[in-house]
């Protein structure tokens, strides 16, 4: 048995906060509520394979219970594979890859994210690209591809654009990372 | 203002005469002598209840001075005898022609104070009720003042209305004294012999060639493990042997029509090819056949012939041809001669009317592929058609592809002495026994992609036929993945423990999915929560808790009885609680699992209510159709048919008289919901009781 | 026919061999490959989705609009691209208010998400569009026989009520065997068919545990078929099982390698593709498999 739970210390559920399920179901996790944790999804899930301490049905418990603190000091809401095996064989239609995501929005609002995300939001936004690598014009031309691909690098203008849209979404009130608009 | 009083002589007007036009006619010949009815008003403390925020003399004061009030009076507690007793005084006593009483609510206690009203004398719907309980001092708790003022708006209402009530007659419809019971599973049978036993005829109709439903495909029952069979044949020799149960089986019913005490019932009697009077169930027919058609009774898990007997046990034993899957051996079609051998001369016959000793299968009988239609006249109907257990196609995550991937019932049929293997424990892919057996709970039931109810007999019926091979063979492990163990009923808690002391293996955690392994084995992944990890298990046979579901077209055999069903597709009973048996419409009870899943003992226990329930207008004879129903003036409706659309009780129809149209509404069935009388564009269609001038009456009081 | 080709980021700079195999295969077999020019991040699982539902609809209604302004399907490669397009898709044609929200952000910039292109992944608009058959008959070589075990992709599989190319049976899926068999492939079966790989999101935050899940699945593989070449459905699985065996090495975890291709990558060299381009980047040893194919 290989899961890493937090078993050696107590749950203080007094300690719970109630506002936390309210807050997943208002970021995406409508269904939240209608777990009756059967534990299919964790049957099924790779983080539960994977041995991590949170998995779907863990997570949906925590924030039924409203256990805030404990899922934002864990990381292992940001290796959810998005995979959906749990959504497709949930009997409640609950949507517990969902949960997770709010958790992730939940977080994200906490400023509780793991650094790879705030990279990745960075590089998206610098480059519309969530993964960019520099030494990839190298290796495109070695098959003989053009250096850029036809996407926002290179198209400056779609970049921009890219870039406009973005400021006017949620991450640009977060300040997680800097939207300055160009020239600006 | 005063009026002349003149005592009237208690006179109870039969109404022949319609609706309104009684009313009026009544209320004028009172006032031609200027004549007002006389009301007496009773208050009720109803102990603290209504006295504790409603002044009540206050309101008995105010009482006093309004329009045809002649006396007032309040009490502690007008439902004691004493307080009943005051109106009856009253009554007795000529002071008093209509009775208005203040109190808590007629949903509970207006039968007691119209019996009161009855016993003092009067016709008991001079009565009005005025809630102020409820709707009075209950709500307004706190607002003393308020609430004694809403009182006196409420009786005031009352007593208007009160001055326009009419004296109505009870009327009584003959009851035919014989009864349906519809599903001959044990249910069904429980219900038809106990009518039987209380000395009524009664029509069981299956659908099936023979009775005994799911029960009869069982192995052993929880929690006595009792052999299903053995408890059940003698049930089924009873109901086919009782002088008054007329066994219809291998029928279904065709259409309802009438009300309580009247149903006419066309059933149509399927066609079996077979002289059943002939037939003696010897099975040589059946051993001749060479068709191969999936048994239905062994789940699909062989083969029977195109000509079978259901199943040893079966009530009646007779033999039934499946024309569909029929091969029509030596081109003999039903229905034609017989080719002659050329050389020997005999007729060339189909093995089964060669082997048939009695003439029972003959096949050049022109039988009428439609069967026969027969009519029954019933006082009563039950409803006891059972249930379907799921199919496991549609879980494709548990792998229903491979053999031995099992139902329940499958399994069940497997155990049985009568199944495919002869009641060895062998895995449909290779016959060999399992070593290891894992159980799945709830697979489509607690799930909203098919059923969200709990198939409630599931968790007990796996345990059971754990045990059963747990106790046969100790060293096969069998594992049981549950979410929630629910054994709730009578000796099943230690059922429960014995199983576990037997060495079964339990889990919470519902399984995820079922991979196909070589050798068709399976692997089963769950996530076991009290171990806190995800857990997996190679087994050779995985047994699928399939949900019980609603017996085939039951919600077409429902509305064929104006019964609807819930929305999980069971019948639905009159009151969760209360009259569990009871349907919207008087006459028609349901029984088993057609109105929701549930196990032997609680099938039986309902089946006896409803059996009870069903005698009950039997043994009276006569039912009583309340007069707080709807009258059509026929002289003036236009047979316009709106009022037949909205009824939602089915008890209007339209009827021609003299060349017009005009509605007829069944007083049996009338529930008096006023649907029609509202709706009705000419305004033709009175509800008594309920009157327009009544209701009028009433608001006018109310905001003034 | 012609369709918008959606590149991603992963495949663009991690294996752009793989995505000149999409660029040569595609046209092989009429199919003509728009490039979807100024597309974006799909936007990735990690990033977008993560911090507001409108958010993520709106930059990725900007990926569909590109299509849908050119009356072109979106194909892609990477599973998790597919997933992502997929998903905000059917959340907008689901749910009008979400819709509203981000055509309300997308008017701005003159653009408007209708829903008229579907999001497809390259191998099922192939099964879909032009079927195994025509694909055998394309084929300049053949596997012959050459012994594979797949990596289907969870994407590709769930949530099946987005997608618009569907599996009969999500859990036994079987586009990906056919179109590998109509190269000639013999396609073993093996019990963790559908087991997530361990790569994207997990694989960033925890290696070893990543790692973990990979590891179980080759075993699997390598116990219950033997296969010759790994073929998979996604970009991303690709990546994993490329440069996860070099690392189970490492650690004793495995003894053995195994090589592996994308699905696209297989087809492009059996259509003729120069197998350098394709397959170039390639970390396990595919000079064998090339070799067996081409000569």
């Amino acid at each position: 048995m290989t899961n890493e739970q937090a078993v050696a210390d107590i749950i203080n559920l007094s300690e719970g906060d109630s506002s936390l399920a309210n807050e997943i179901r208002e970021l995406g996790g409508e269904e939240l509520l209608e777990c009756i944790q059967c534990a299919k999804c964790a049957a099924a899930c790779p983080l539960a394979l994977a041995g991590f301490s949170f998995f779907n049905k863990r997570v949906i418990q925590a924030v039924l219970m409203g256990l805030r603190d404990a899922l934002l000091d864990d990381s292992s809401i940001w290796a959810c594979q998005s995979c959906n095996r749990c959504t497709e064989i949930c009997p409640r239609e609950v949507n517990p890859f969902e949960i997770i995501q709010a958790m992730r929005r939940v977080a994200i609002r906490e400023f509780a994210l793991p650094t790879l995300s705030i990279e990745g939001l960075k590089s998206l936004y610098d480059t519309g690209h969530a993964v960019y690598l520099a030494g990839a014009g190298n290796t495109r031309n070695k098959v003989g591809l053009p250096e850029k691909p036809p996407s926002t690098v290179a198209n400056p203008e779609a970049l921009k654009e890219l870039q406009a849209i973005l400021r006017k979404t949620a991450l640009a009130e977060l300040g997680i990372i800097p939207m300055e608009e160009p020239g600006v | 203002m005063l009026y002349g009083r003149i005592i009237l002589p208690d006179v109870h007007l039969r109404y022949p005469l319609q609706g309104e036009l009684a009313g009026l006619l009544f209320i004028s010949l009172c006032r031609g002598g200027d004549i007002v009815p006389r009301i007496g008003v009773y208050i009720c403390h109803c102990g603290e209840n209504i006295a504790g925020a409603v002044n009540v003399e206050e309101v008995r004061k105010y009482a006093e001075q309004l329009p045809g009030v002649v006396l007032a009076r309040n009490y502690l507690f007008m439902c004691s005898d004493p307080g009943q007793e005051l109106i009856k005084q009253d009554i007795r006593n000529g002071l008093i022609d209509r009775v208005v009483v203040a109190a808590c609510t007629p949903r509970t206690h207006e039968p007691i104070f119209r019996k009161a009203v009855e016993d003092g004398g009067l016709n008991k719907y001079l009565l009005e009720m005025a809630n102020i309980r409820d709707q009075d001092s209950w709500p307004h708790w706190q607002d003393k003042e308020g609430a004694t003022e809403k009182a006196k708006k409420l009786v005031a209402s009352a007593v208007a209305k009160a001055t326009y009530l009419e004296p109505l007659e009870d009327r009584f419809v003959e009851v035919t004294r014989a009864s349906l019971v519809v599903g001959g599973g044990v249910s069904g049978m429980f219900a038809a012999l106990d009518l039987a036993n209380m000395g009524y005829k009664v029509y069981l109709v299956e659908k099936n060639p023979s009775v005994g439903g799911n029960m009869a495909k069982l192995d052993k029952t929880f929690p006595t493990n009792d052999c299903s069979a053995c408890i059940l044949t003698p049930i089924m020799v009873q109901v086919g042997t009782h002088p008054n149960i007329e066994l219809l089986t291998y029928s279904e019913v065709e259409s309802v029509e009438g009300s309580v005490g009247n149903f006419k019932v066309k059933v149509r009697k399927k066609q079996t090819y077979i002289d059943w009077d002939k037939c003696t169930g010897c099975g040589d027919c059946v051993n001749a056949c060479p068709a191969k058609v999936p048994n239905e009774f062994n789940e699909g898990m062989n083969n029977r012939k195109a000509i079978y007997i259901e199943f040893p046990q079966a009530v009646p034993k007779r033999a039934v041809v499946d024309i569909e899957h029929c091969l029509n051996c030596a081109k003999r079609v039903m229905g034609t001669q017989p080719r002659i051998h050329s050389k020997t001369g005999e007729p060339i016959l189909a093995p089964c009317e060669k082997a048939c000793k009695t003439g029972a299968c003959d096949r050049s009988r022109a039988y009428n592929p439609e069967g026969e239609l027969i009519e029954l006249n019933v006082g009563t109907i039950i409803i006891a058609t059972g249930y379907k257990v799921m199919d496991k196609e549609p879980f494709k995550e548990y792998s229903p592809q491979s053999p031995n991937v099992i139902t329940a019932m499958q399994l069940e049929r497997i155990l049985s002495a009568t199944g495919p293997t002869d009641g060895q424990l062998k895995r449909p892919s290779d016959g060999e026994k399992p070593k290891t057996i894992a159980f799945i709970s709830c697979v489509g039931s607690r799930d909203k992609r098919f059923h969200t109810y709990c198939s409630k007999v599931c968790c007990m019926y796996m345990l059971k036929e754990a045990r059963l091979i747990k106790e046969k063979y100790p060293n096969i492990n069998i594992y049981i993945f549950f979410i929630d163990v629910r054994t709730g009923g009578k000796d099943f808690e230690e059922y429960y423990n014995y199983c576990r002391n037997l060495g079964i293996r339990m889990l919470r955690g519902r399984v995820g999915a079922v991979d196909e392994l070589p050798g068709d084995r399976l692997r089963v992944r769950a996530f076991d929560v009290d171990l806190g990890a995800p857990v997996e298990l190679e087994a050779d046979l995985v047994v699928l808790a399939t949900a019980i579901e609603p017996a085939p077209a039951l919600e077409e055999l429902g509305r064929k009885m104006g019964i609807t069903c819930g929305s999980e597709g069971f019948l639905k009973e009159l009151h969760t609680k209360l009259y569990p048996v009871e349907t919207s419409v008087k006459g028609i009870y349901i029984a088993g699992c057609a109105q929701g899943p549930k196990d032997i003992p609680e099938s039986v226990s309902q089946a006896r209510a409803a059996s009870s329930a069903a005698a009950v207008p039997l043994t009276l004879g006569k039912v009583i159709v309340e007069p707080l129903i709807s009258e059509v003036n026929q002289r003036k409706c236009s047979g316009c048919g709106t009022c037949v659309q909205l009824c939602p009780y089915s008890a209007i129809s339209l009827v021609e008289d003299k060349g017009k149209l005009h509605s007829k509404i069944d007083e049996a069935l009338c529930a008096g919901c006023g649907i029609c009388a509202a709706a009705c564009p000419s305004g033709v269609i009175t509800l008594h009781g309920f009157t327009n001038t009544q209701i009028f009456a009433q608001i006018k009081a109310l905001a003034s | 026919m012609k369709v918008g080709f959606f590149v991603g980021c992963n495949t663009a700079f991690n294996r752009p061999d793989l995505e000149q195999a999409v660029r040569y295969a595609f046209p092989a077999l009429g199919i003509e490959l728009d490039n979807l020019e100024g597309q974006s991040c799909c936007p990735s699982w990690g990033t977008m989705p993560s911090v507001d539902v409108v958010g993520w609809c709106v930059v990725g209604a900007r990926n569909h609009t590109i299509a849908e302004e050119k009356g072109l399907d979106i194909v892609t490669v990477c599973g998790s691209c597919y997933g992502s397009l997929a998903e905000s898709k059917y959340k907008m044609d689901t749910h009008p208010e979400i819709k509203e929200q981000v055509n309300n952000i997308l008017k701005d910039f003159g653009r408007e998400y209708k829903g008229t292109s579907n999001v497809r992944l390259t191998f099922y608009y192939l099964y879909h569009e032009l079927g195994p058959d025509k694909i055998k008959e394309a084929i300049k070589y053949k596997l012959d026989g050459l012994k594979v075990a797949l990596q289907p992709g969870c994407h590709t599989l769930w949530p099946s009520k987005v997608y618009y190319d569907k599996e009969e049976d999500p859990f036994h899926p079987r586009v990906l065997k056919e179109m590998c068999e109509a190269l000639g492939a013999t396609v073993g079966h093996y019990t963790r068919l559908i087991d997530c790989c361990g790569m994207g999101a997990m694989r960033s935050t925890d290696m070893e545990k990543s790692l973990k899940l990979v590891e179980r699945k080759l075993l699997s593989m390598k116990s219950e078929v033997n296969p010759d070449l790994i073929v998979t459905g996604c970009s991303s699985c690709l990546i994993q099982f490329d440069t996860a065996q070099e690392l189970l090495r490492n650690s004793k975890k495995i003894n053995f390698e195994i090589p592996v291709l994308h699905y696209m990558q297989v087809l492009a060299l059996c259509l003729g593709a120069d197998p350098e381009k394709v397959t170039g980047l390639a970390k396990t040893n595919v000079k064998p498999i090339i070799e067996r194919i081409v000569g």
